[in-house]
């Protein structure tokens, strides 16, 4: 198991470096895209403000609270941009029969289709996404605060960001499984990013059925929403509970219906 | 002109044949729209207005200019850029028909099943949670700007699409391009609740005419809209199309591509 385990991480860091090397190639795109996220975080940054300029709390929650929560959606979707990048490209592995190659292979098809793009770009932004967390969480403590509480509010933040990492892998796989059953990629892994993108805001801002929808059903809040409430001590064991369980079935749930998509796969050969 | 609505109707059973597609896009529109409503919604919970705008004229406008941005926005017309860098554009040139009224073609037919879905979408919204939507007013007013915002956005996109003569990295500049559209054309809120100085500054970019004006107009706020504005929306209706001509001509003798 650990040799497995091994062999498929040095694949990844081999797919790793030949994705900067694609990266690479397009140098004026590299400026354009990074140009453009920053942008559209600044952009929604501003527009928060702007909001809470003229409403001091909305859904319960303060200007540094709405900002921790937009920041945390940013944190979790850049750590799914970095690591589940190559899902995008999937469909044309399908569609032309190339998939074969991958299961061909002595390796697990994920460290090809799932991990074998990085994209560099997003990794740039994480850190300072991270930053900014701590630096608004200290702006929403009430002093004083001891030093214990903080850490440990940190950490819970931090088990509750590899939760999240944890779902958004699973909502991937599906993705992928879809892919070989419906060959429909581009559209599913969209619907994904916009499904995550109502994370951008606490859950509370929705109404009722929506907001049980995407706690429950379909666990974007759980996944983009929960990490900030762990943060601010909002949430309660049941819900903890609750929140792990939640991943876990999902991850479990999706690799069973990968398994099942896997038997009907058909090549189309050549 | 009986070409070109034929065009129209091609493009219209590109839709029907793809019909899956069609319905997970509109399902990522809707759920965009579900984000910027209920944020709104959620502000007016505990106040009644916010700045100029009361809960239900914000609330419209949030709900028209979902409509008006599915009017302007929805095109076709990146499509070239692929079919440039491939050279799979020159099957296209082979035809006796003009690119640019094939593409106006195009995009009528694509506007006009999107919005069709799009004020489905709104209904929706407006039956399951009540709300305020006010009639449309000022109708034949802003039928000529949605003219000239679908006219710019059309011709931008067209811009965006040309750079594919020069280079094959014709995503990003799109990207960046419609990142600047999202928020400076008024998608997430009206304009002028921005501080003056910036909203007069992009008052005289070619953002607002894509669907903010149009918007205001249909809500009944003409009185927002000055002289000088029109004369703006006009000028980058012009200037933009001439541009997007300039580019084709100059793009069409530069223009190689790998052979078919």
């Amino acid at each position: 198991m650990i040799k497995f385990l091994q062999k498929n991480l040095r694949l990844f860091f081999l797919y790793s470096r030949f994705t900067l090397k694609t990266t690479l190639q397009a140098r004026v795109g590299i400026v354009f895209f990074l140009a453009g996220k920053l942008f559209r975080f600044l952009f929604l940054l501003v527009f928060i403000l702007l909001l809470f300029g003229k409403t001091k709390i909305i859904s319960g929650y303060s200007l540094n609270q709405a900002v921790i929560f937009y920041l945390t959606f940013n944190v979790v979707d850049s750590l799914t941009q970095i690591l589940f990048r190559e899902v995008y490209r999937f469909r044309p592995l399908v569609v032309s029969g190339s998939f074969d190659m991958v299961l061909l292979k002595p390796m697990h098809p994920f460290t090809k289709i799932l991990f074998g793009g990085i994209d560099y770009m997003d990794i740039l932004f994480v850190i300072p996404y991270l930053f900014l967390v701590v630096l608004f969480f200290f702006k929403t403590i009430a002093f004083p605060y001891s030093i214990f509480n903080i850490l440990s509010s940190l950490l819970i933040y931090i088990l509750f960001l590899f939760n999240s990492l944890i779902l958004a892998s699973a909502f991937h796989i599906v993705v992928l499984a879809l892919g070989i059953i419906t060959t429909e990629v581009d559209h599913t892994i969209m619907i994904y990013r916009d499904l995550s993108g109502l994370g951008r805001f606490p859950m509370e801002i929705y109404k009722e059925p929506i907001r049980s929808l995407f706690t429950f059903i379909i666990p974007v809040g759980v996944m983009m929403s929960f990490p900030s409430k762990a943060l601010f001590g909002l949430l309660s064991g049941q819900f903890m509970w609750y929140t792990f369980g939640i991943s876990l079935s999902s991850f479990v749930f999706s690799l069973v219906f990968w398994n099942y998509a896997l038997k009907r796969y058909q090549s189309w050969g050549g | 002109m009986k070409t070109y609505i034929l065009i129209g109707i091609t493009t219209l059973k590109e839709y029907m044949a793809y019909r899956l597609n069609f319905f997970l896009w509109r399902l990522r529109m809707f759920l965009g729209m579900l984000v910027t409503f209920f944020l709104w919604f959620s502000v007016f919970e505990k106040q009644s207005h916010f700045g100029i705008y009361s809960k239900n004229i914000l609330l419209s406008y949030i709900l028209y200019s979902n409509l008006i941005s599915t009017l302007t926005l929805s095109s076709r017309v990146a499509e070239i850029a692929g079919q440039l860098n491939d050279g799979s554009i020159i099957n296209l040139l082979l035809k006796p028909v003009s690119l640019f009224s094939y593409y106006f073609s195009r995009d009528m037919a694509d506007k006009l099943i999107n919005v069709g879905f799009a004020i489905f979408e709104v209904s929706i919204v407006v039956f399951s949670f009540k709300a305020p939507l006010i009639p449309p007013q000022n109708v034949f007013l802003f039928l000529p700007f949605l003219f000239c915002g679908i006219f710019i956005s059309f011709h931008i996109n067209l811009i965006l699409s040309f750079i594919g003569f020069w280079t094959t990295e014709v995503w990003a500049p799109r990207f960046l391009f419609f990142t600047l559209v999202f928020f400076l054309s008024g998608s997430y809120f009206p304009l002028d609740i921005l501080p003056k100085s910036i909203y007069t500054i992009l008052m005289f970019t070619p953002f607002p005419s894509i669907f903010f004006i149009p918007t205001k107009i249909l809500i009944g706020q003409i009185n927002t809209i000055s002289l000088w504005q029109i004369c703006t929306t006009v000028f980058w209706a012009i200037f933009l199309s001439r541009c997007s001509v300039v580019m084709w001509k100059q793009g069409n003798k530069s223009f190689s591509f790998w052979g078919r």
